[in-house]
């Protein structure tokens, strides 16, 4: 399906743009094409927000109350529950599961510190999410933090064989986000399991039927209801845009050219 | 021992201010055949359904207001623990035969899809009598009969569910404005 598949992912790396070391290194081969920083000016934009355990003030974007009202904390029945999600769980009401806010917080609070760092070293983010009630949200989310979405059918080898189904060299995403990690039959996204492969961290909302082991980044919560799912979407949109503009003020600050 | 007696009466005569059950046990101690008629805390729980849900808890907030205020600290109130046990939903209690108030949020053709302010919508048939009313944002009374429709099915490990609540739809909301332009 040619519709849904990443547009800008087939780019010859001919200007690359600067992929943290620190994060992941990808199978592919193209540690010869990674800049490394030049100026200590640069080294500093880099570095420095690596040291601050908030950098971007991402505590100030949610509350637990607003977790609450979003239903965040609503879970699945108890026999559609995930073994693995049991200590996510504050407890079971009359057969349904509730998700423990105070963890989920700390965890989306990592995602979204994680999220705004890859956006801020120019690093390639990946919407994915096969819930067809929440697929236009979750491409316009990505079209408007200038990132990119996946919300179709998940060919094989997109990930693992994209040397050979796109061109040789293609650029793979450094971050995806999963808004669910279950597709249509139940069964867990494919492109967990793939981006484990590819050595490609993920984040993924699990809900108390998922399997959250793969997932680098998980938050458990509610993926069902659209509320919930709009806070995530402008969550993390408004993350990776804080990020973006902080980069580009700290590249006017020192008098660099952004290196695209 | 005059002096105790005309405090307990002026304590008596304010007893709607006092919390009643305090007032009878001081009546109690003191006086040990004055048996004032039982303190019955229980007011009408008689109705049922989200009526009940919404009064007992603004009840339990007034309550709470009032007596706990004071002790409660910011950060108490905000926790997950306490919101959560004050929350509409728990107050509700099991799903079966309640009434709650839904939002009409999509149509297609005969099927409205209605959010009541649980994890999934449900889906009701358009009624035959007064159908074109229903329309998108509507509010409508609904007899809930469950939040998620799941089932074990033979040879499975896990319940299969349906992603959709179950509930009747029992009329639409006679807003101000209807009444007012009729």
């Amino acid at each position: 399906m040619a519709a849904g598949v990443l547009p800008r992912v087939r780019q010859v790396l001919r200007s690359p743009r600067l992929v943290s070391a620190v994060f992941s290194c990808h199978g592919q081969t193209f540690s010869s094409a990674a800049a490394a920083p030049d100026t200590a000016a640069t080294e500093k934009i880099l570095n420095f927000p690596l040291t601050q355990p908030d950098y971007f003030h991402l505590s100030e974007l949610f509350t637990i109350k607003d977790l609450f009202e979003a239903r965040v904390h609503l879970g699945h029945k108890k026999g559609c529950r995930h073994r693995l999600m049991e200590p996510y769980l504050f407890g079971s009401r009359l057969d349904t599961d509730i998700i423990d806010l105070e963890q989920t917080a700390e965890h989306l609070q990592r995602a979204l510190n994680f999220t705004a760092h890859v956006a801020y070293r120019g690093g390639i983010i990946l919407f994915v999410s096969r819930r067809r009630q929440f697929g236009h949200l979750i491409e316009t989310t990505a079209r408007e933090c200038g990132e990119y979405a996946h919300t179709r059918y998940w060919k094989g080898g997109l990930l693992t064989n994209a040397s050979i189904q796109y061109s040789p060299g293609v650029r793979l995403p450094d971050l995806i986000l999963f808004f669910s990690t279950l597709n249509n039959v139940f069964q867990q996204h494919v492109g967990i399991r793939d981006a484990a492969k590819m050595n490609i961290p993920t984040m993924g909302i699990v809900d108390s039927n998922c399997n959250p082991s793969l997932i680098t980044y998980p938050v458990p919560g509610n993926d069902d209801t659209p509320v919930a799912m709009e806070m995530y979407c402008r969550l993390f949109k408004m993350t990776i845009n804080r990020a973006k503009d902080k980069r580009r003020q700290m590249e006017l600050l020192k008098g660099i050219s952004a290196s695209v | 021992m005059a002096s105790l007696c005309k405090v307990m009466r002026n304590v008596s005569s304010r007893s709607s201010l006092l919390q009643k059950h305090c007032v009878c046990i001081t009546h109690r101690s003191l006086y040990s055949s004055d048996a004032s008629g039982g303190d019955d805390k229980s007011p009408e729980r008689a109705k049922g359904g989200f009526a009940a849900a919404y009064e007992l808890h603004s009840d339990l907030q007034q309550r709470g207001d009032q007596s706990a205020a004071r002790r409660m600290s910011s950060r108490d109130e905000t926790s997950f623990a306490s919101l959560l046990r004050h929350s509409a939903l728990m107050q509700m209690g099991p799903a079966k035969e309640k009434v709650v108030i839904g939002k009409i949020f999509h149509i297609v053709n005969d099927d409205l899809y209605i959010d009541f302010g649980g994890k999934f919508h449900c889906v009701c048939k358009r009624p035959p009598t007064d159908g074109q009313k229903y329309q998108r944002g509507s509010r409508v009374r609904l007899r809930l009969e469950d939040m998620e429709l799941t089932s074990r099915f033979l040879g499975a490990t896990i319940d299969t569910t349906l992603l959709e609540a179950d509930a009747t739809l029992m009329g639409l909301i006679e807003s101000k404005d209807t009444k007012t332009k009729e």
